[in-house]
């Protein structure tokens, strides 16, 4: 059976590719495996048994399952930009070129100098962070915790940016079936015959489930003969949907699971166009958890020696993968189950050295089998301690008499009976209910739609599992709608005992007795938390870290109630047991992100004249989402201030141009428009004639200023609203809000039409001749047919509809003129060309932002949630004849004291300072402290025209104060500046340039 | 309201222009989606004033020869489709933009009409792996069972709002067609979630008209 390149391979069993060899490296030496090998089966079959080191003490540690509740054989896979740290050797698909590294040891695995932490173990029991580090406190931050998370830990991130994508996806079913087990297929099977749709995920990249690990006869015909027709049958049914390598890690809200595909975690790199793995969210009417069980170890002295591998572990890698996990074999078992093992390994050839079986009696029919395989018997015997280091060598025994034999052997089995894999079922935070019949926790109150099949169920043989999953499979199609077909007959099984009697520990133990492996913790770490009072099963959890590994304690939890209810003379029962949360077995960040992440994080809106501006050399700012052009730097230009400066000063010299189509536009039209507006806005709109624009300012009910912008009247009934950048969304919202709810009598129709339209704004002294020269000629823009806050349909570029509006957010004259946005390119182009002659030069944001800080004009920094009209100084348009939203609330004492910041420009007395936004106002000589905070900068500028920085911002009794002096004090950056108070407006207060 | 195809010499950028380039199908792969990007729609929010739904809908029957669509669903007349769009709401997508302005000047009396032509994006989709794509971003499922032809949703793709509809009249065509409209300032996001999702299946790129 031996074979030099892989010395534990069998050669005739198993489902691995003997004809497909793969080569793969662990710790840089390079071995061989076949397809359909795990890294973990890869592996033992070349005799590597010691695969990592324990978190805490540096143990050495071999793999103790075979499947996704491993907690010993973590892994760092691949490498570089690449490397994944603590996954399961006993889950990692081998291929070709593989490469996988032990992790949490130095300077290697086979010597670990950090092992010496197993000599300190006495002072290392639970809590010892909490007890021994406790003072003096401030050596936490700079040596305890490093040192700590050096020594202890797990594997390393790659610290390189992932090459690799990811997904997300939605599925959507009648049944969702979990576990692709014996159970899961029937279920699927039954359920998709009677035609529901049904999606079947299970973890393992083979369907199978503990079928692929067993010798088991299904209608007096090798299972695995069944297996192949079932998976057929369900491959040809158009609406069922199998889905291996996929983990359900999730329960949610209202049949809602979450999923993760690994899609290309079998090979390296991913083939083109495939994610490493697809996150799945699947809406499921029925569930069906047919997840199986997990085998539980026992507690005993050197528990975790590599080579000590549970029973049901040791199957599988014989039965599926063709390993032999070691040459001459112990097995130790309180259950029928771990008898199978003592079989199957004997039928592959390896030594069956004894069975120590801990129940007193023991079958016939087993004990003949024992003597078939030349094994000694040991009943009413135990395992009470297990030695060898890095590698097992021998067990020593308690026998039923009390007499004590050492057996020498490289692998012991263990079986102690099975838990159900109820996860997923305990997500909505039903506890698990002890069930004394199977001595195992079973699924509590179930989410809704969910049903539990087979071992999952604590129904154990095969024959339940076959037959709980037709029956559930049919009732929920049938739940679903679905007439179920004619039942089948039940299918029969070759005989099994499911019998146990499980031994939690083994008194007088002799060695370590390891309860978490992952955690590395003790017995005696139980019994302390006992001792101090950490008896609840919550506070037991937290105080020695049981169950809190990346495993969640999935072969550990029980054994630690176990002993935590012996030690406090309670039943499991009456200890109870702690909640299971998602994600069932660890899912990478970028699986959860999908392709949301650098420029995809979130989407980004461009606006119709991005393309011109990027010709431009524009630089870009994300304002919410949209990425709108900030400034225009030219060849030359030493920073982005001087660039500003250009840029503001043509706009008063001369006429600048800018992109303004991100502002929010709603269409309102209907006989009540008129009314909305009134009611929304807090100045008065029945006035305002057809053909004119008007500033309004918008209340939130609370009667702090929610946004402001103007609106226009397109004709009697029909009006169009600007709304900030920022705001567009919400104030949309607000107005849908309104009119289905607060006022749904009111005859008005609003749409946005932000999308619709571009609007460029045309600003300065030359702007009128520039607009003339792009408008169609039968249009006339003089002072008397277009004055100040005049709106006009018109149409420019020879009859392309356009909307004219004279509003000046600048101070200067100026235009906004609106064009279908398809159009916006053209008519930015068209302004460049036909501005040659008047220097006409694009601005971005910054200058924008400039140009109305020196004009007092409000944006974002004021406009910030916690302002009324009041304070930012515009409480003579609240009209008095009418009512409107946020109306009362404003008038709340709190918002009316004359105390309350408000809006005032401020000036640096040297005029050399900088000012900065976000700096606080305190009076001159006052200490800096909250006591004596007056208020903050709310915008600052550098204004080229005045060649000073100016500001904006909110201060105690501003209005009344003009002329002080007050410090400008911004501790984040060290400025602290004295400012004299002024009016906001710096620039032309009577407005001679905007009615120019 | 002037009609934008007239006289003008500017041209107008469409809502994919820099975005999608023409891709025909790549002969060494199967295509698994079929992506065709409408240009030159005529798009329009309809929206019926207080107690006029009946006489819009009687226009609508008579001008085109279809009901208004009930609550998520579609309809599709001679070269229109409509698309509920809300409660007394509807998408009227003309197939062509040349004299789009003038029905709309017909809705007018009738209902509160935005001209939306140049404010979406529009994408139609199809091929054998469509629904496999959609997958990827949308969270309604469009099965045939729960998303026959003639289902239409308002969802969000990729955190991106879209108005989807399924326009193909067979109830299991083994390839669904879907009509997608997106905010013209999303188009490159959208497709950028698009093209990646679509990738694994191979896909072509045309334009229509």
């Amino acid at each position: 059976m031996t074979n030099a390149a892989q010395p534990f391979r069998l050669p005739d069993i198993g489902l691995v590719d003997h004809g497909a060899p793969l080569a793969f490296r662990f710790d840089g030496r390079a071995f061989a495996g076949f397809a359909g090998d795990t890294l973990a089966s890869a592996l033992l079959a070349n005799g590597v048994r010691l695969v990592g080191r324990s978190f805490k003490y540096h143990r050495p540690r071999g793999l103790l399952t075979a499947g996704s509740e491993e907690p010993n054989g973590l892994v760092e896979l691949r490498s570089g930009a690449r490397r994944e740290p603590n996954t399961r050797a006993t889950v990692a698909e081998l291929y070709d070129g593989l490469e996988a590294a032990s992790q949490n040891r130095w300077p290697s695995l086979d010597f670990d100098l950090l092992s010496i932490a197993s000599l300190f173990a006495p002072a290392m029991a639970a809590g010892f962070y909490y007890k021994t580090f406790m003072w003096p406190a401030k050596f936490w931050e700079w040596l305890y915790e490093p040192a700590i998370r050096r020594a202890a830990g797990l594997g390393r991130a790659a610290g390189a940016e992932d090459p690799d994508t990811y997904e997300k996806a939605f599925a959507f079913c009648d049944v969702l079936v979990i576990g692709g087990g014996p159970a899961g297929l029937s279920a699927a099977l039954a359920a998709g015959r009677a035609g529901a749709r049904v999606v079947l995920c299970d973890e393992d990249f083979r369907l199978g489930g503990r079928l692929l690990s067993e010798r088991r006869e299904i209608d007096g015909r090798p299972a695995a003969q069944w297996l192949a027709q079932t998976l057929a049958e369900l491959a040809s049914l158009l609406d069922v949907r199998l889905m291996a390598r996929t983990t359900v890690f999730g329960a949610y809200d209202h049949g809602v699971y979450g999923a993760v595909q690994r899609v290309a975690d079998h090979v390296a790199p991913p083939p083109p166009h495939q994610p490493r793995q697809r996150a799945w969210r699947i809406v499921a009417k029925r569930t069906i958890l047919a997840a199986g069980a997990i085998e539980r170890p026992i507690a005993f002295g050197g528990n975790d020696t590599p080579g000590v591998m549970l029973a049901s572990a040791a199957r599988a890698y014989v039965n599926r993968y063709g390993v032999a996990p070691g040459r001459a074999a112990v097995v130790f078992t309180s259950g029928d189950d771990g008898w199978n093992t003592a079989r199957d390994l004997g039928a592959a050839g390896v030594r069956i050295v004894a069975v120590v079986d801990s129940r007193p009696r023991v079958d016939p029919g087993l004990r003949a089998l024992c003597e078939s395989l030349g094994a000694a018997l040991h009943s009413g015997a135990v395992v009470f301690a297990a030695s060898g280091g890095k590698s097992l060598s021998r067990v020593s025994i308690r026998k039923a008499d009390g007499s004590v034999k050492m057996l020498a052997c490289d692998l012991l089995a263990v079986s102690n009976g099975w838990n159900p894999t109820i996860h997923l079922a305990s997500h909505h935070g039903a506890r698990p209910v002890w069930n004394a019949a199977i001595h195992a926790f079973i699924a509590g109150d179930l989410p809704d739609g969910m049903s539990v099949a087979g071992s999952a169920a604590g129904r154990f043989s095969l024959g339940e599992a076959l037959a709980d999953g037709a029956r559930l499979g049919a009732v929920a199609a049938q739940d679903c709608g679905f007439a179920a077909n004619a039942a089948e007959p039940a299918l029969t099984t070759d005989p099994e005992g499911v019998g146990v009697a499980p031994v939690w520990r083994v008194a007088g133990s002799r060695g370590k007795v390891f309860v978490d492996f992952q955690h590395d913790v003790t017995d005696k770490d139980v019994e302390l938390a006992a001792r101090e009072g950490f008896r609840s099963v919550e506070h037991l959890k937290r105080y020695t870290t049981l169950g809190m590994a990346t495993d969640q304690g999935k072969t550990s939890n029980l054994a630690g109630l176990a002993i935590m209810a012996e030690a406090t003379g309670k039943t499991i029962a009456e200890t109870g047991a702690t909640v299971f949360r998602p994600p069932y077995t660890p899912v990478a960040i970028g699986a959860l992100a999908g392709r949301h992440r650098g420029q995809d994080f979130r989407p980004a809106r461009l606006a119709p004249t991005h393309r011109w501006s990027e010709e431009l050399g524009a630089v870009f700012v994300e304002t919410g989402l949209w990425r709108r052009a900030q400034y225009y730097p030219r060849a030359g230009e030493a920073d982005w201030l001087t660039t500003v400066n250009r840029e503001a000063l043509a706009v008063r010299g001369g006429v600048g141009v800018c992109d303004v189509s991100t502002l929010g536009k709603i269409d309102i039209q209907g006989p009540d428009a008129v009314a909305l507006l009134d009611r929304v806005y807090v100045n008065a709109w029945s006035n305002l004639p057809v053909g004119k624009a008007r500033y309004g300012v918008m209340l939130r009910e609370d009667g702090f200023v929610m946004d402001d912008g103007t609106t226009s009247r397109l004709s009697d009934s029909h009006f169009l609203m600007t709304t900030t950048t920022a705001n567009a969304v919400k104030v949309m919202q607000h107005l849908e809000f309104c009119l289905e709810v607060l006022w749904p009598e009111l005859d008005v129709q609003i749409a946005s039409v932000s999308e619709q339209w571009a609007q460029m704004a045309i600003a300065g002294p030359r702007s009128r001749d520039l607009l003339r020269a792009v408008i169609d000629r039968e249009h006339d823009v003089s002072d008397e047919a277009v004055p100040y806050l005049a709106a006009r349909k018109i149409s420019v570029g020879g009859g392309v509809e356009a909307r004219l509006f004279r509003i000046s957010f600048s101070g200067e004259l100026a235009y906004e003129l609106a064009v279908p946005s398809g159009y916006g390119d053209a008519l930015a182009r068209a302004l460049m060309a036909a501005g040659r002659p008047y220097g006409v030069t694009p601005y971005g944001l910054e200058a924008m932002s400039v140009l109305r800080i020196e004009k007092g004009h409000l944006a974002g920094g004021e406009l910030n949630g916690q302002t009324t009209a009041r304070d930012l100084g515009l409480k003579r348009m609240m009209s008095q004849k009418k009512d409107f939203i946020g109306r009362v609330m404003a008038g709340r004492p709190a918002l009316v004291g004359p105390d309350r910041p408000a809006l005032a420009g401020f000036k640096p007395v040297d005029r050399a300072e900088r000012l900065r936004a976000g700096a606080h106002f305190l009076g001159l000589g006052k200490p800096a402290d909250m006591d004596n905070d007056e208020g903050h900068m709310t915008s600052v500028a550098y204004s080229p025209t005045l060649g000073h920085w100016i500001g904006l911002g909110l201060i105690k009794r501003g209005a009344e104060r003009i002329g002080e002096r007050v410090r400008a004090y911004d501790p984040v950056r060290g400025g602290d500046v004295e400012v004299e108070i002024r009016q906001p407006t710096f620039l032309d207060e009577e407005g001679a340039r905007l009615r120019g | 309201m002037v009609d934008p195809s007239l006289k003008t010499n500017w041209p107008r950028r469409g809502a994919w222009a820099d975005i999608l380039v023409e891709r025909p199908a790549d002969a060494a792969r199967p295509v698994g989606v079929r992506i065709i990007a409408r240009e030159g729609l005529g798009v329009a929010g309809l929206s019926a004033p207080r107690g006029g739904e009946a006489a819009l809908a009687t226009f609508v029957a008579a001008r085109y020869g279809v009901d208004l669509p009930a609550p998520a669903r579609a309809v599709r007349g001679a070269a229109q489709t409509f698309v509920w769009a809300g409660p007394g709401q509807w998408l009227f997508v003309a197939d062509r933009r040349q004299g789009f302005a003038e029905e709309l000047k017909q809705l007018l009396p009738l209902a509160a009409v935005s001209d939306q032509s140049d404010a979406r994006a529009a994408l139609r989709l199809t091929g054998p792996n469509v629904r496999d794509m959609l997958a990827k971003g949308c969270m309604i499922d469009l099965h045939a069972r729960a998303f026959p032809p003639g289902a239409a949703a308002m969802t969000s793709i990729a955190h991106i709002g879209v108005c989807l509809w399924r326009v193909d009249e067979l109830a299991h065509a083994s390839e669904a067609v879907f009509d997608i409209l997106v905010a013209r300032s999303f188009a490159g996001s959208f497709w950028s979630w698009a093209e990646a999702s679509a990738a694994e299946f191979g896909s072509s790129v045309a334009f229509s008209p």
